[in-house]
């Protein structure tokens, strides 16, 4: 199959097409055959990827504004090739586990739509189609968030919208621009990323690209002081909304950085090590404070979700392999992980309707397989070892090790502000005696729940004592674009920083 | 061999998860014997594995599979087994097998039978891993699975609720679970620090690479590397300031107390010492701070011991005291005492608390040491247990405690350090006089039981025969000092007393011998007819002190997890909300207001389009005017 990225894309959008006309009853069923058809397809893309070749594999070029250099142009390397797995599993997952009753047919329509634009973004290699992507994207999650969320929906719904978009535009700008300037040096228009890499800018121009281009990912992954959306947005979407955001448009962000800004911009990207290091630190630290002071178990979550960004971005600017290849995994980590808590706190509140953990307390006794899988997904978010969040928090760490002692000690407080909030979230819940009448007769995970979880907690064990499959296609391709980062800067400084690992033996054993 | 590695090491993680498949089921009795069957497969296959080595006197290494690599970092699961390992696996081994049958007597009706025992064998797992790991970061794996078993165990009744006393603001199973792993965690970060500090000097986190390496580097990466490291043992091992969690982990079950916060995990800092003696050798200030914070500590745990009336609470202190002992004897230099140490310890403690089991079990789970006394004559075996496990405490020949303790005792004579010497003389006198304070309240004198309706009852006899193996090992490990030395000194640095000290040798252990022996006078005099309590000494403000454990836990609880929540509520309602975010919404709103302003010049009407097309001109103009006579 040559055109399997293309299939990849245009299934869950052709497929949600149809599905306007397929009968109401049916319409999850058909949501859950299109969604698993489409991850078999991204696995089968996985075991056909070669995983010794850094490259962009399974590359489509066509062009369609010749003029303007605009194409069709597609491909994956390491670092793309799991987010996409990561969003077909996920919006697999969280069809088969939606407890939406109301207007199925439109919710599952939606999500296949925004299915391909979210694969559409981790596999578009052309910036126009890059950006057609990551804008279309809003719409769905716009949707989403208006018909099906809570009391405030169309204040949350609106302000996420308008915020992620302003940044764009502004990313837009920078796009544009970087496309002018191509078109200066060589006398043709191109919007191909991989033709972009091949720039060498003047500082001044990277430092402005790169400000451009941090707005648009800033707000979406979200950075602090721009994360203020996501705690509405997560407060008034429905559980499928909330999963997706945190486990894959987020992802979106943090992934425009390692395939627009480090690459194009090295020695910006060096300049800048420091200030978002600040600002990683802040959201790590402070986030997780603000977590702990949440009185409602999904605000916690959310919060959590943006402390977690803050080590996945950190890490992308260690400028080594370690801290890349870590950032990279955590980011599928973290989709895997609060994914999976947004859906258990969905489980709770399909039961109760609260989400406010005064309301809870000693649901262990009652829900013992709910509290199981729980406390799994929680150990899995302070990162202990042996489950998925610990290889790419502690490679993180180890990365920006590196860079700076002193930045690193203060993200690393990451392992005890994370552990403060959500073993508090945990006692208040799932320990100490049962004190509400309402919670003694609830029903523990039913089978539907239950086998949505059980692929997820599988996953987060295997990555966590295996994660070699996973990791090393990633740290194959962050090696390339690490040599190709050193070999392009023009600064000392930055050729000085970035890290170019030696071939290991352990690579020459592969090969 | 290899085979025997991996069956000491999975033998526990299997019995784990065949426990783990009854669950949430009501008990069943055979998910208590086929894990205690399992445990006890493990600690034969270490018994072995611990005769292989020594007799061919060579370590067993194996890999298992690679576990992370990136950029140049590659941890492999490689396990290795060698003198300090295989002691560490036979120690540990052993008394889990011991704790794993006790259990069956103790968590006798208890509704998670089951479930305990799956936490249960999945800590000895964890316990495997970290002391059988060859390198830092396999090593951590097991450091941090000990703490989420330990999380999970103290918590295991986790339905009590949070209740306020005296010495503790605010307490409960659950709360002390949290604690546990939250002070652990924070001893954790300076521990993964120095894993970066080792990696990035040395390009290796194994053992063996590490330790090659170490003569290349300056003097301040070492000392960073083996504080960084010490900050990591100072959790695990309860030391001051990190100390509080670990008597408020008694809220556990008694045979998780005897086996995670006395016998292993909790030895877990000083086995990392040990293991990483070669860094620890090379810093000498770093390690005469390990041992004068050990002294201290063995000190400060004793003190707080002599007034609690906590059954467990005691035990538990003088583990901390004990443990303080331990690293006192490794700062030195001297780590196969220190290990020595630990595994006598491990046997004494263990049976100790395995004891105290028993007595709550009678008690119907009361702790308080003023409402027992005179069981005796129910509890003989337990009383004798007890009585075994303190002598040795105590250090009193020939049980295995003045062995081990007596030698610590003269490594610190013999280094000169004769402050450290006389701390510890003086504590060992305090160690043997709060030893026998409890056991004296709870075994002697009048039955004040009675006043209170217990009606107390000797355990299972299974139970008991279960532990006489601890009790045979308090008695006798001492009498293999020599062979022990001349074991693990095959790996470990040798510890030798100058021709001074040797000479003074006897008469140092004398001075020690009676110290002990004059603590256990003191308490029979004033604790074996019975209690006479004296209130103007409760009364006076050292015992308060003392029984308010020197008020550290309140002091934590107002100088830190309030101001925590209170700043983190802070930052929500204030920062977050009324700043960031109204930030945000008020950009909206003006943009809002500054659009809603404009559409009032959309009026329709001609004249006042004309009058704004006139403003807009002269405006226009104005500009015009002044940025030619600035260019001009």
């Amino acid at each position: 199959m040559d055109n399997i990225l293309s299939v990849l894309v245009f299934l869950p959008a052709l497929a949600g097409l149809l599905g306007f006309v397929v009968n109401k009853e049916s319409a999850r069923a058909y949501g859950i055959t299109v969604a698993a058809i489409e991850f078999l397809l991204s696995l089968w893309l996985w075991v056909s990827f070669d995983t010794n070749n850094a490259g962009m594999q399974f590359v489509e070029l066509i062009p369609l504004i010749p003029d303007f250099g605009v194409s069709y142009y597609l491909g994956v390397d390491g670092i793309s090739l799991f987010l996409v797995v990561m969003t077909t599993l996920m919006t697999l997952i969280g069809i088969a586990s939606m407890s939406i009753t109301e207007n199925v047919k439109n919710m599952v329509v939606t999500l296949l739509f925004l299915e391909m634009t979210m694969v559409g973004v981790f596999v578009a290699l052309d910036a126009i189609v890059f950006y057609l992507f990551w804008e279309l994207s809003l719409v769905p999650m716009l949707y989403i968030v208006g018909a099906w969320g809570g009391p405030l929906r169309v204040y949350a719904a609106i302000k996420f919208f308008l915020y992620t978009f302003m940044g764009s535009l502004v990313m837009l700008v920078g796009m544009l621009f970087v496309a002018y300037i191509y078109h200066n040096v060589t006398g043709v228009w191109s919007f191909a990323i991989t033709d972009w890499y091949a720039l060498v800018l003047p500082i001044d121009y990277q430092l402005w690209l790169f400000a451009a281009f941090f707005l648009g990912f800033a707000i979406k992954v979200p950075m602090f002081p721009f994360h203020t959306w996501l705690p509405y947005a997560h407060g008034q979407a429905p559980t499928i909304g909330s999963v997706i955001l945190a486990a894959v448009l987020l992802k979106m962000g943090t992934y425009g950085f390692v395939r627009f800004s480090l690459p194009m911009f090295p020695d910006a990207s060096v300049m800048m090590i420091t200030p978002i290091a600040v600002l990683s630190i802040i959201m790590v630290i402070y986030t997780a404070m603000v977590a702990y002071a949440q009185k409602d178990m999904k605000q916690v979550i959310a919060y959590s979700s943006v402390s977690h960004m803050g080590i996945i971005m950190i890490g992308m600017f260690a400028m080594n392999a370690e801290g890349i290849s870590g950032s990279v995994f955590q980011m599928l980590s973290h989709g895997i992980v609060s994914g999976a808590l947004f859906m258990l706190v969905g489980v709770i509140y399909d039961r109760r309707h609260t989400k406010l953990m005064s309301e809870f307390g000693g649901l262990a006794a009652i829900m013992p397989k709910y509290a199981l899988i729980f406390g799994i997904m929680l150990m899995a978010s302070v990162g202990l070892p042996l489950t998925i969040g610990f290889v790419g928090e502690f490679l993180v760490l180890v990365g920006f090790y590196e860079v700076s002692p002193v930045m690193t000690i203060l993200a690393g407080t990451s392992i005890i502000v994370g552990a403060v909030y959500m073993l508090s979230v945990y006692k208040k819940s799932f320990f100490g005696p049962v004190t509400k009448e309402e919670n003694k007769t609830l029903k523990d995970l039913t089978p539907k729940e239950l086998w949505s979880f059980i692929p997820l907690v599988a996953i987060v064990v295997w990555l966590g004592v295996y994660p070699k499959p996973v990791l090393q296609p990633i740290d194959n391709s962050v090696k390339a674009m690490l040599a190709f980062m050193d070999e392009k800067a023009i600064t000392q400084e930055a050729k000085d920083i970035i890290k170019v690992p030696h071939v290991s033996a352990h690579a020459r054993e592969v090969k | 061999m290899e085979k025997l590695v991996y069956i000491a090491l999975f033998a526990p993680l299997v019995s784990s998860l065949f426990a783990a498949l009854f669950g949430m089921m009501p008990k069943k009795q055979f998910v208590g014997v086929v894990t205690s069957i399992l445990l006890g497969i493990s600690f034969v296959a270490s018994a072995i594995l611990a005769h292989y080595v020594y007799t061919t006197e060579e370590a067993i290494k194996v890999t298992l599979m690679d576990w992370i690599g990136a950029g140049d970092l590659h941890i492999p699961f490689g396990f290795v087994v060698d003198q300090v390992s295989v002691t560490m696996m036979t120690v540990v081994t052993l008394v889990s097998t011991v704790v794993h049958v006790y259990s069956n007597g103790y968590m006798d009706h208890d509704k998670s039978f089951n479930r305990f025992f799956s936490y249960l064998s999945a800590f000895v797992f964890s316990m495997m891993v970290l002391v059988m790991s060859d390198n830092f970061a396999g090593l951590f794996i097991g450091w941090e699975g000990v703490g989420v078993c330990s999380w999970l165990l103290i918590g295991f009744w986790y339905h009590k609720p949070d209740v306020s006393r005296e010495e503790n603001p605010s307490i409960s199973p659950s709360w002390a679970a949290n604690e546990a792993f939250i002070m652990n965690r924070i001893a954790d970060l300076g521990m993964l620090v120095g894993l970066f500090i080792v990696y990035w000097n040395t390009g290796s986190l194994q053992y063996d690479e590490v330790f090659a390496q170490l003569p290349h580097l300056s003097g301040s990466v070492l000392n960073a590397a083996a504080l960084a490291l010490f900050i990591g043992a100072m959790g695990k091992s309860a030391q001051f300031p990190l100390h509080t969690w670990l008597t408020d982990a008694m809220e556990g079950p008694t045979p998780v107390s005897a086996l995670i916060h006395a016998a292993t995990m909790v030895t877990a800092g000083v086995f990392l010492v040990i293991r990483a003696n070669p860094l620890f050798s090379m810093t000498p200030e770093i390690s005469y701070f390990i041992a004068v914070l050990g002294t201290f500590v063995a000190f400060f745990a004793a003190s707080m011991a002599l007034v609690n009336r906590d059954l467990k609470r005691i035990i538990a202190f003088s583990t901390l005291s004990q443990l303080g002992y331990m690293f006192a004897a490794a700062g030195l230099g001297a780590y196969w005492i220190a290990l020595f140490h630990l595994a006598a310890h491990a046997f004494f403690k263990a049976l100790l608390f395995l004891g105290a089991g028993n007595v709550m079990h009678a008690m119907d789970d009361e702790l308080d040491i003023f409402k027992m006394g005179g069981l005796k004559k129910v509890m003989k075996w337990t009383y004798l247990y007890m009585g075994l496990a303190s002598l040795a405490l105590a250090g009193i020949p020939p049980f295995a405690g003045f062995f081990s303790k007596d030698a610590i005792i003269e490594t610190a004579f013999n280094e000169g350090t004769y402050i450290l010497w006389a701390i510890l003389v003086v504590t060992a006198g305090m160690t043997a006089f709060y030893s026998f304070r409890q056991v004296f309240l709870t075994f002697e004198g009048d039955e004040r039981y009675k006043k209170y309706g217990f009606h107390p009852h000797e355990v299972y006899r299974y139970v008991l025969i279960a532990m006489s193996p601890l009790a045979i090992l308090a008695v006798i490990a001492g009498f293999f000092k020599g062979s022990f030395e001349a074991f693990v000194t095959e790996l470990l640095p040798e510890y030798h007393m100058s021709e001074h000290t040797h000479h003074l040798a006897w008469l140092l252990g004398l001075v020690v011998l009676a110290f002990a022996v004059g603590g256990i006078v003191l308490a029979y005099k004033k604790y074996a007819k019975g209690l006479k309590r004296d209130e103007a000494l409760e009364a006076t403000w050292y015992y308060k002190l003392l029984a308010n454990q020197y008020y550290i836990p309140n002091l934590y609880e107002e100088f830190i997890s309030k101001p925590y929540a209170m700043i983190s509520d802070i930052f929500w309602n204030r920062v977050d909300m009324k700043i960031v975010d109204a930030t945000v919404d008020g950009i909206a709103k003006f943009l809002y207001g500054t659009g809603d302003g404009a559409r009032r010049m959309q009026t329709g009407n001609l004249s006042n389009y004309l009058n704004w097309m006139a403003v807009g001109a002269v405006l226009l103009l104005a500009v015009a005017a002044i940025s030619a006579a600035i260019i001009g």
